[in-house]
């Protein structure tokens, strides 16, 4: 048993400290520009703008710990914004699923950072129940396209998406999980409407998909008619790194310790009152507990052993702990965290911390709610029936 | 970085797990509780003969030189087991003690007879008054013409009846809280001006309270502790608390595997119980947070191992999470244990009685993490 890196790992995350150091933000600069030449330089690394993509694609071929290396160091760098859709979403479909074709027609642009996607999965009937989808895809009489009629909900940023990848039903004879057909559609097209949905932070980041009589071509259908269910949950079996945010969540406690500690109470600030501190001590134990699971689990995947029973559990502490972070900046903010308008009033952080909580709370609803994610540990890793 | 056990460790955890599944059944340790030692002078030559007592006690003393992370592979086993010999006591408290304080002389009598089981020795640490803190002295040792003499009472001190010596803690200057002025004294059990008051905990193992009545220790027993004994005392504390923690864990699986077991045998409204979510789901939490007990407990062993008492916050974090998770996994257990989890006939209740006991132990979990708070 030993917690330290090898002098790989060692080197290894000394060159991605130097890399973020020498190619961080220029305040004043364009920052688009700045973007897209960070993804231009991390690609010149060897990969490094496509972590998580195999060799075989471009990817760097890291090992389970570079990758730790590499989440915990963009924690703490600025980094530009990404999006997963394209490039952890649809990508790893494309490269196990697709055609050659299609792998050349899709994935440089994805990882060019050129076109949006967004992912066309839940319904207003199909939410933990996914497989209970109902938007159909008709195949002509030609066998040339499909004809595609329906509703997709939670679209993330629909609205600003080019295209969109979608669970449609192709057939509904038999058991729900057959019969589901992956189909990628360009979003900018007659029969296609997207109606913003204002979440309780007052932010438009999800919306409403309708279909309408939308024409897909064959050639946009990504595998075997009918298998699709089989592809989105070999999806999910990729999320093995990153899930619990652990670095993230590290740094926002600091964050979370700065702006308590910048809030006056009495003589003293509100990490004097005992009641907060220890809040925020419990939050601290969680996350070096959950961040040890994280590292077990690694260091399985790393000697190429199938994840043990203790990852199953990153997604459900990682997303907790995300929340309870958010709650206790809200907490921190007092009464100035009712303010809502453009203009911050008292506390500087306290503008936004309001927003950010209620945000958080889809945390634990999203990629599977935590009573879903504890249905899966019953039934998979303690072999309790359904 | 791994976390897989060496060699030598599987190994050590392999006959551990042995030992427990041959020689540990339940009732027979229910009949050990009762007798009069409250636990088995067979096992304990066992323990010492498989080498377990001298594991974390230096070679050139007939030890292995191991480190907590040894310390740890064993006591989870025995946690497993709920086993009543002064493991704990002995070959953790009063080994630590010896090796921190002790000086070559007082290392190379006691250390030997400590790892071959011919001594059983115990540590005399805490005073009704002081609660959690090991600080909070009001034992007295003056300086005399033969030595020192001790006048004072220890409280809940691990299978002292059944000890050939205690290693007491101690003032000889200093005010009530001071953290200076402590030294550590090796007391044999026989001397004049002991009593010691028996009595079971409810864990099945034994502790006593022990008043010093101007009790004689000649200046060698008095550990030579270079920077105070408090200090010697805290690092004790550390290599207890992450024992304890190991015992914990490996209790903590046998309760959170039995009730996922019971759940499915028992049947009510003509299915088992475990086909109910609301159940699967409270045996989902237990799983989750004795993994997040095992994680701690690698974190605050290997921290210890590599940085010694500089790892401190992590041992808080450690103590408080096993003392709370504990009892959250042992409540749970009989609760999903129904009726059955209420008897004393099922294993379940002894392992949360145990887990109560560890929760107390060099201070709850509310101790730790106000401490860990800072």
């Amino acid at each position: 048993m030993d917690i330290d890196l090898n002098s790989d790992d060692q080197h290894f995350q000394k060159s991605v400290r130097q890399f973020l150091s020498d190619n961080s933000y220029v305040a004043g600069s364009d920052y688009n520009e700045w973007r897209l030449n960070w993804f231009r330089l991390a690609r010149d690394q060897g990969g490094w703008d496509v972590p998580k993509w195999p060799e075989k694609f471009g990817g760097p071929g890291w090992t389970p710990t570079q990758h730790y290396i590499w989440e915990q160091e963009t924690a703490r760098a600025q980094t530009p914004w990404d999006l997963p859709f394209g490039l952890s979403m649809l990508a790893p479909v494309l490269m196990n699923y697709g055609s050659e074709e299609q792998q050349q027609r899709f994935l440089p642009d994805i990882r060019d950072r050129k076109v949006n996607w967004c992912q066309g999965y839940s319904e207003p009937n199909a939410g933990s129940d996914l497989a209970n989808l109902k938007t159909k895809a008709e195949l002509s009489a030609d066998g040339s396209h499909y004809v595609v009629n329906g509703t997709k909900i939670w679209t993330t940023l629909a609205h600003i998406a080019d295209w969109i990848f979608c669970l449609t039903r192709t057939d509904d004879s038999g058991k729900k999980q057959d019969g589901i057909t992956f189909l990628l559609i360009p979003m900018k097209q007659a029969g296609i409407e997207v109606k913003p949905i204002i979440t309780l932070g007052g932010a438009h980041s999800v919306n409403m998909v309708h279909l309408t009589d939308v024409k897909v071509p064959v050639e946009n259908r990504v595998g075997e008619e009918g298998k699709a269910w089989t592809y989105a949950k070999g999806l999910l079996a990729h999320e093995r790194t990153g899930l619990a945010g652990i670095s993230r969540s590290l740094v926002a406690l600091e964050k979370l310790r700065k702006q308590a500690g910048s809030v006056t109470r009495g003589n003293g600030s509100l990490l004097d009152d005992p009641s907060y501190r220890l809040k925020v001590a419990e939050l601290e134990v969680e996350l070096m507990a959950t961040e040890f699971t994280e590292l077990r689990s690694l260091a399985s995947a790393a000697a190429g052993a199938e994840p043990g029973p203790e990852s199953s559990i990153l997604k459900l502490k990682g997303t907790e702990i995300q929340q309870r972070l958010q709650k206790l900046t809200v907490e921190a903010g007092g009464i100035y965290s009712a303010a809502w308008g453009a203009t911050p009033v008292g506390h500087t952080f306290a503008h936004g911390g309001m927003s950010g909580y209620l945000a958080s709370r889809a945390y634990t609803i999203y990629g599977g709610a935590s009573e879903v994610q504890r249905d899966v540990i019953a039934k998979n890793v303690l072999g309790l029936k359904k | 970085m791994n976390f897989d056990l060496s060699p030598e460790q599987q190994l050590l955890s392999d006959s551990v797990e042995r030992f427990i599944s041959d020689q540990y059944p339940l009732d027979q340790r229910q009949l050990t509780v009762l007798s009069e030692q409250g636990f088995s002078s067979e096992h304990w030559q066992t323990m010492a003969e498989l080498g377990w007592l001298g594991a974390s006690i230096p070679e050139q003393y007939q030890g292995f030189g191991g480190t907590q992370a040894d310390t740890m592979v064993l006591m989870e086993q025995l946690g497993k087991g709920l086993v009543l010999e002064p493991f704990f006591a002995s070959a953790v408290l009063a080994a630590s003690a010896l090796k921190y304080g002790g000086n070559e002389a007082q290392q190379s009598q006691w250390l030997p007879q400590i790892a071959d089981g011919s001594k059983q020795l115990s540590l005399a640490y805490a005073e009704q008054q002081g609660r959690f803190d090991l600080h909070d002295v009001l034992t007295r040792a003056e300086a005399g013409d033969q030595g020192f003499v001790l006048n004072g009472r220890k409280s809940m001190v691990l299978h002292a009846a059944s000890a050939d010596a205690l290693i007491v803690s101690a003032r000889t200057a200093g005010a009530q809280t001071e953290k200076s002025g402590i030294e550590l004294f090796v007391v044999d059990t026989q001397a004049d001006g002991i009593t010691i008051h028996d009595f079971p905990t409810v864990d099945g193992l034994r502790a006593a309270e022990i008043e010093f009545t101007n009790v004689v220790v000649a200046t060698e027993n008095k550990l030579a502790c270079p920077d105070g004994g408090f200090s010697v005392l805290n690092r004790v504390a550390i290599d207890g608390i992450l024992a304890l923690a190991a015992e914990a864990v490996g209790a903590m699986e046998v309760l959170y595997k039995d009730t996922v077991a019971y759940t499915q045998e028992r049947e009510q409204f003509d299915r088992p119980l475990s086909d109910f979510q609301v159940l699967q789901h409270r045996m989902v939490d237990m799983f989750m947070e004795y993994e997040q007990c095992k994680s701690m407990l690698y974190r605050a062993t290997l921290e210890v191992v590599q940085q010694g008492d500089a790892a401190q916050r992590t041992v808080h974090a450690l103590k408080y999470l096993i003392g709370k998770n504990g009892i959250f996994i042992g409540e749970n257990a009989v609760q999903l244990h129904g009726g059955m989890g209420m008897t004393e006939e099922l294993r379940v209740a002894h392992y949360f009685k145990r887990l109560l006991v560890i929760d107390a132990q060099f201070g709850n979990h509310d101790y730790h993490l106000a401490q860990f708070a800072g």
